[in-house]
């Protein structure tokens, strides 16, 4: 008779998850999975944060936040996925005939509690996380709004450019001063695009004919990459510019420059 | 009751893992060579001339390339899709840029082009692209007249080069509009495809900078009435947008 071939099952659920937690494959499964878990929970927090790009604003800091937290409280679903199958691999049957079906898992009522709550409080973190994130950004845009610089953003197939009224220039590269508040208003020449300024954490459609507009605090300076992120057309990939998160003084001295050839960057 | 089944034996074993490592490395050498060839371009490439050397705006001297190209309102003028008399590579009524779609140049040289423009036009979608940007002076020169810019509303065309920032190459962003022909100008064209119009002729010169790929296309809307009129050839490279490659 094969291992396989018989189980007398405990008459309770929870007698039955002691038994299956006290065998030997299922508690090494369970080590391998807390070792795995430790990895993740390592490279989510302290290694991931490196290959992100780098934060120049509030938003992306919150971005960053929620990207590496998520990814730990994550961690142990990873982990155990992982161990499980590197236990299968493992000991496989090569040559053997396979088992009987397992143990119906819908009828073990603390597994399935376990997994319906553990997923409700993972989707009450990320909406509540999500609103607080929305609403913060929402207060401190209208806080800032008679002081923010304003960028009117056109998105076109398949190139952006960019007009700053306050300085009356036309630019094809996006540039901003680090610790003034900025005003994005974006529409679009034709289809649908969408406008992400990447180290910036913000991104938002630019639709035709219809102004949407988004707000960032820069808080650092550094390099902006600028993507469409809405599949645009023959081009798409190519739809990108640069542009820089700067000091106020080299702000100053770019526009100056722009204004100096026309209003037209060159 | 269980049956057992005796495991194969290791040299069988051995083999169909062999056989099975081959047919996988075949599968994938397969959909390489099939995605590596129909992605191949098949345009014929234009490699600027060198004409001698120039002192630009900068005081440095640079070596001085030239290259020719034209805008036509049909592909059968441009040549861009074979030199027969109805080579239009499919598609007889999109414009095209020709005979040349994709262009070599070499890295940190004074480029000049020029392009004579044979089509008639409209109004751009963004009048941003009606300026000049990223030639030598922040000009083109129009029929012998030097200009920063046209109207919207007297665009044919326009040649607008990009690449992608992200990448280790120099970026390089260069837009020039080209002028309509009107309708009296166009108008033995369109009796007889034939008899092209003189066409109007732009010359302007950019510095490239470092090796690398980049992609130009046409910002007036040429194509059909779909995607605001970046439908059709718009959508296709070989007629309204092409490559170019510094090295």
């Amino acid at each position: 008779m094969s291992d396989h071939d018989q189980e007398i099952l405990p008459p309770t659920p929870g007698a039955r998850v002691g038994k299956f937690i006290a065998r030997k494959d299922v508690t090494q499964t369970l080590l391998l999975g807390l070792f795995f878990t430790a990895v993740f929970v390592v490279l989510g927090r302290w290694v991931y944060p490196h290959w992100m790009p780098q934060v120049l604003t509030k938003q992306m800091q919150s971005n960053e936040d929620i990207m590496i937290w998520f990814t730990v409280i994550s961690a142990p679903i990873a982990g155990i996925v992982l161990a499980i199958a590197m236990e299968s691999f493992l000991k496989m049957h090569r040559g053997d005939t396979p088992p009987e079906e397992g143990i119906a898992i819908r009828t073990n009522t603390p597994v399935v509690i376990i997994w319906t709550a553990t997923s409700l409080l993972f989707c009450i973190v990320a909406i509540a996380w999500g609103i607080v994130a929305l609403n913060t950004d929402s207060a401190a845009a209208t806080r800032d709004a008679t002081k923010s610089l304003i960028v009117d953003v056109t998105g076109s197939q398949w190139a952006w450019s960019f007009y700053y009224p306050e300085q009356k220039i036309h630019t094809h590269t996006l540039n901003i001063p680090v610790n003034r508040p900025v005003t994005f208003n974006v529409i679009s020449d034709d289809v649908n695009h969408s406008f992400w300024p990447v180290q910036l954490g913000v991104k938002v459609d630019a639709n035709r004919l219809v102004t949407t507009t988004i707000e960032a605090d820069p808080s650092a300076t550094g390099p902006i990459d600028v993507k469409c992120a809405e599949l645009c057309g023959l081009y798409h990939a190519y739809m990108e510019t640069s542009g820089a998160v700067q000091t106020p003084a080299d702000f100053t001295s770019w526009v100056t420059s722009i204004q100096a050839t026309g209003g037209v960057q060159q | 009751m269980s049956v057992e089944t005796a495991a194969p034996s290791k040299s069988k074993t051995a083999v169909g893992a062999l056989i099975a490592i081959v047919l996988g490395l075949a599968v994938v050498a397969g959909v390489g060579l099939t995605l590596h060839t129909v992605s191949a371009d098949p345009q014929p490439k234009l490699y600027a001339t060198k004409v001698g050397t120039i002192v630009a705006a900068d005081g440095k001297t640079y070596n001085h390339y030239t290259i020719a190209d034209g805008v036509y309102p049909d592909p059968i003028n441009s040549k861009a899709h074979g030199t027969t008399a109805t080579s239009d590579g499919g598609h007889p009524s999109w414009p095209s840029y020709g005979p040349y779609t994709d262009f070599v140049l070499p890295a940190n040289s004074y480029i000049t082009v020029t392009l004579t423009v044979y089509d008639s036009g409209n109004q751009l979608n963004s009048p941003y692209f009606g300026n000049v940007v990223g030639t030598v002076d922040g000009t083109a020169t129009y029929d012998g007249t030097s200009k920063t810019g046209l109207a919207p509303t007297e665009v044919e065309h326009t040649f607008t080069l990009h690449s992608l920032p992200t990448s280790t190459q120099d970026p390089l962003f260069v837009n020039v509009p080209l002028p309509l022909n009107t309708d009296a100008e166009m108008k033995a064209y369109n009796n007889d495809p034939t008899k092209l119009p003189v066409g109007h002729k732009v010359t302007f010169s950019f510095l490239t900078k470092g090796a690398g790929h980049y992609v130009w296309n046409c910002e007036y809307p040429c194509g059909d009435s779909t995607y605001q009129g970046f439908g059709a050839v718009m959508g296709q490279l070989g007629y309204m947008s092409g490559k170019v490659t510094v090295v």
